[in-house]
């Protein structure tokens, strides 16, 4: 059996976000995101603090990159997902249809 | 155009300053992205704000930057680092470690004694759960509404709860003190005499509803709080009388005896009152019996009125203490007549206030100022910033010797947080061992301080967060206080220079302002003991001062029955024992404190008015009473017994101001009582001081009085060899007892009793004496400190002047000019405060010291020369010292 995943539910969420942005990852557009698509709103240095302990814990890695007028000049990090970090959303996901199965067996009575 | 608009400048610094490196850039951009987004939905306004918001929000996850800050990822083993570094550094500079912690243990070890004691003072019955709604009714009167009481007529409380309606409680006792108690036994024979000095009063069942006692120990043993005190001639005793009159049997119904006269059955028994309440009750009796005691005229009586009876009253709720005041003034103007309500005035006072107001005087005689109090607290404080001042001088100048340990650190990467908090926590140990050395010595001075300062101390109580509270607030205080500024100091070091050795004393910014914390301690320093001079002074002034009668071997005595037949059987019994020199009845003594003192007016034979009339003191004297004070007759005669009550001897006072002319015109004046009687003046005597030496001399007037002889005063021959004091007394208590078979005997010595004037006086005495050595302590730990630096730093200059030429007179001025200096400069700054304080206090007396200039030179020769035995001690040392030594280093 793998190490068990140990991912909050915001982390997952942010992760996923990272998944689906792609390259284009980073601290405003994930907010944002996360907004349109789960409708969750959170301040920007919550975000900041979930990629962080994401890439300590390895599911994500980060580059400088891609500095812009409306930015003041400054640089973003970009963040994108690694493949420990998709195994463990595959993982996950994985799980939750196992015991999505269970239940529709199970009921309704 | 969008970029017109600036964000919050505070934000940005607060992001730079705090932010790590690495992850600045990225925050900041994000920030300014979503700025600029805002900016073109919402507007500057709501932009900014969100700007803030966020902004704080990063500060907020400060705790994250920190954890994911590599350079440093584990915190614990920082900290672990920080104490172990602390403790090498600590025994390295042993010394310095000693005196920090010895001034410290001294400083902290007095605060928390005046901390303690303090506290205790302000407890005092706090502990009533009503305690912020009782009042006090009290008595102020005299034409400039400037004679305060807090006695009451006993009349006013009963019309005041029958006509006031909104009094929500109201309580009334009569406090007598010590009385005589005998313990009967069921057949009514006494079984048992006791003299107790203090204790008793009559008490309203009510007492027990206003004053609560709420978080005490105090509880009914037996008897209820509702009955007990209800009925007349019943009485409730403390656990501790009962244990002392009945031992282990049961004492509820058995009788004891006041005053001879008056049975009483026991109701009840509570437990002993806590020691911080100015009801200092023993013995309760209840307040029914005055009717039996006082009889009906007296308790009908208006004008009368008694100091030891007070009351106490709760207002409903909505009721000012203002409407109050006036619903009494209206009562107390329908009872009595004009002159009385014009002059005497009942009001309110607070009950929080009845520990701290000496004017109205409480029950347990015990009351502290709220001025003192701060004073005190003010002392602790100056005690603490003393010894932190002594930490902060070391330090820094100790700094320099670790440069090379601060370079090396930096080198070595250490960054300032890190420095600064290494050396917080070497604060924080020295502190902390301090603290803990002086909780033990304070505990030690306590037990020893507790006559001294009046109060009991029990061990402290480490589960009261009192206690913890403030041990924690001076270990925090004192930590932060004498380590900030040397750890900023010390950070901010140079690592080249400081490295390279070329770092020395005269680099550091600290070097003025340790000069002026030297200054701080030494003007505190002389001030004190410039205030112990004085008190000292005025105390010698107070003990040393003719008080116009003599007070040296006189033991006093009461006399409970003035029969004629039998005082004179007394007298004659008395004076034929070879040690009594000379033997006199009369009604008080000359002065002193415990003495009991009746007024009455006096004018000339044509006085009419109110005002040419004198109030003058009443003493009934025998024949014998001037020749044994030595009291001086300056015209006429002294009395004789056979004289009759219309001679009087006056005291020139009184002759002043009924303006009777010289002594020896005023003898034979005819003069006239307040009652219209008739007197003529036999004599006149010269002036002594009745009352303390804190007030003038009052007017006196002398009768022959035998049925109101209260008071025996023998005074002894001196004692021949192989004679004991002890044998004396107890002839006389032989005696005595046989004259007064159902008294108890006692006595004392007339000085005493005058000394007991100057108690508070004498206890300030040596209060001042106290601080003034510690504080004189402290300041020479840190002088000895910083003198012990400076020889070692100077050591090669030293040693190059000797070569030179230089004798050991230069030497040691070249060491210890500055610190002369900086000890002048305080004695300057000391002397106009200490002057001006001093004086003040002064003019509390009626007869006080000159402040004379040497009061203020001799204190400030005194702490001169003890700061300079301390600095030249240690620079005889360098100076003796060989050169080769010093240079051969090199």
């Amino acid at each position: 059996m793998p190490p068990r995943i140990y991912l909050g539910e915001l982390e997952e969420l942010i992760l996923l976000m990272v998944a689906l942005l792609n390259k284009e990852a980073y601290g405003v557009s994930i907010t944002e995101e996360l907004k349109k698509q789960a409708g969750r709103e959170i301040t920007i240095s919550a975000t900041h603090a979930a990629l962080h302990r994401l890439e300590e814990k390895g599911f994500v890695k980060s580059r400088m990159g891609g500095a812009s007028q409306e930015r003041g000049g400054r640089r973003k990090r970009l963040f994108s997902i690694t493949s420990y970090g998709r195994h463990a959303l595959e993982e996950l996901h994985d799980t939750r249809n196992v015991i999505w199965n269970l239940i529709t067996k199970v009921s309704p009575s | 155009m969008k970029s017109d608009f600036k964000t919050s400048a505070w934000i940005d610094a607060l992001i730079e300053n705090l932010a790590p490196d690495h992850l600045e850039e990225e925050i900041k951009g994000d920030l300014y992205e979503l700025f600029q987004k805002d900016l073109g939905e919402k507007g500057f306004k709501a932009a900014n704000r969100n700007y803030v918001i966020n902004g704080l929000g990063f500060l907020a996850k400060s705790f994250f930057w920190r954890r994911s800050n590599t350079a440093n990822s584990n915190s614990f083993i920082m900290i672990r680092n920080y104490f172990k570094m602390a403790r090498r550094t600590l025994l390295a500079y042993k010394g310095t470690t000693a005196i920090n912690i010895l001034g410290l243990v001294v400083g902290i070890a007095s605060a928390l004694v005046i901390l303690t004691f303090i506290r205790f003072e302000t407890s005092f019955d706090t502990f009533h759960s009503n305690a912020g709604k009782i009042y006090r009714v009290v008595r102020v009167s005299g034409k400039d509404m400037n004679e305060f009481r807090a006695g009451i007529s006993y009349p006013v409380p009963v019309a005041m709860k029958n006509e006031i309606s909104s009094l929500e409680n109201i309580v009334s006792m009569e406090y007598f003190g010590g009385a005589n108690v005998d313990v009967l036994d069921a057949s009514g024979q006494t079984v048992a005499m006791y003299r107790e000095e203090a204790g008793f009063v009559l008490l309203q069942p009510e007492f027990f509803k206003v004053f609560d006692f709420m978080d005490t120990d105090f509880k009914w043993i037996s008897g209820s709080p509702e009955m007990a005190l209800v009925d007349p001639m019943s009485v409730v005793l403390t656990k501790t009388m009962a244990q002392k009159y009945f031992g282990d049997q049961d004492p509820l119904g058995r009788i004891i005896q006041f005053r001879k006269k008056y049975d009483f059955k026991v109701t009840g028994v509570v437990n002993d009152f806590p020691q911080n309440t100015d009801f200092p009750f023993t013995i309760m009796m209840s307040y029914s019996s005055l009717e039996v005691m006082a009889g009906e005229e007296r308790l009908n009586n208006w004008f009368s009125v008694n100091d030891t009876h007070n009351t106490y009253v709760i207002l409903r709720p909505g009721t000012t203490k203002e409407e109050m005041e006036n619903e009494i003034a209206k009562v107390h103007a329908a009872h009595t007549p004009k002159e009385l309500h014009e002059s005497r005035h009942y009001l309110l006072q607070e009950f929080k206030d009845v520990h701290y107001d000496a004017r109205f005087r409480n029950f347990s005689g015990r009351t502290i100022s709220r001025e003192t109090v701060m004073a005190l607290g003010i002392v602790a404080m100056f005690l603490l910033l003393a010894g932190s001042i002594n930490y902060i001088n070391l330090s820094t100048a100790q700094s320099a010797l670790r440069s090379k340990e601060i370079g090396l650190r930096k080198v070595m990467g250490s960054n300032r947080k890190n420095l600064v908090l290494q050396f917080l926590t070497e604060t924080f140990i020295v502190v902390s061992i301090a603290t803990a050395i002086g909780m033990v010595i304070s505990e030690i001075l306590l037990l020893n301080l507790q006559s001294l300062l009046k109060f009991r101390h029990v061990q402290y109580n480490f589960t009261d967060p009192f206690v913890l509270l403030s041990l924690l607030g001076i270990v925090i205080v004192v930590t932060l206080f004498s380590g900030f500024y040397p750890s900023l100091t010390i950070s901010r070091f140079n690592p080249l220079t400081s490295l390279k050795n070329k770092f020395s004393t005269e680099m550091l910014g600290g070097m003025s302002l340790r000069k002026v914390l030297v200054v701080v301690q030494f003007t505190i320093t002389q001030m004190l003991v410039v205030g112990t001079f004085i008190v000292v002074g005025q105390m010698r002034l107070f003990q040393n001062v003719n008080m116009g009668f003599n007070k040296e071997a006189i033991i006093t005595a009461r006399v409970p029955n003035s029969e004629v037949d039998r005082i004179e059987q007394l007298r004659g019994q008395l004076q034929a024992q070879p040690f009594v020199s000379s033997l006199s009845f009369s009604y008080t003594l000359p002065s002193g404190v415990v003495r009991p003192r009746s007024y009455m007016d006096i004018g000339r034979p044509e006085a009419n008015a109110m005002e040419d009339y004198k109030v003058f003191e009443y003493e009934g004297i025998d024949p014998n009473y001037l020749d044994l004070f030595q009291i001086k007759l300056l015209a006429g005669r002294n009395l004789m017994m056979s004289d009759s009550i219309g001679n009087i001897l006056i005291n020139s006072t009184l002759a002043k101001a009924l303006e009777l002319g010289s002594p020896e015109v005023a003898v034979g004046k005819e003069l006239k009582m307040g009652d219209g009687k008739r007197v003529t003046v036999v004599g006149i005597v010269d002036d002594f001081y009745s009352n303390s030496l804190k007030e003038g001399v009052d007017n006196i007037v002398m009768k022959i009085a035998p049925n109101d002889y209260y008071t025996m005063s023998i005074k002894l021959t001196p004692n021949r060899e192989g004679e004991l004091m002890q044998e004396k007394i107890q002839a006389i208590e032989k005696i005595w007892t046989a004259s007064f078979p159902d008294f108890v005997f006692t006595y004392q010595f007339f000085d005493d009793n005058i000394k007991a004037f100057y108690e508070q006086e004498s206890r300030y005495a040596k209060l001042f004496q106290l601080f003034s050595v510690v504080f004189l302590i402290i300041g020479c730990l840190g002088l000895y400190g910083l003198i012990t630096f400076l020889v070692n730093r100077k050591g090669k200059e030293v040693a190059i002047r000797k070569v030179l030429g230089a004798n050991i007179g230069n030497i040691l001025a070249l060491l210890s000019k500055e610190y002369i200096q900086l000890i002048v400069l305080s004695f300057v700054l000391a002397t106009p405060v200490a002057y001006y304080v001093v004086n003040s206090w002064l003019n509390n007396f009626a007869n006080r010291i000159d402040l004379q200039w040497w009061l203020f030179a001799t204190p400030g020769l005194i702490v001169l020369v003890i700061a300079l035995l301390v600095v030249t001690t240690k620079s005889l040392k360098a100076a003796n010292a060989n050169p080769v030594d010093k240079l051969k280093y090199e």
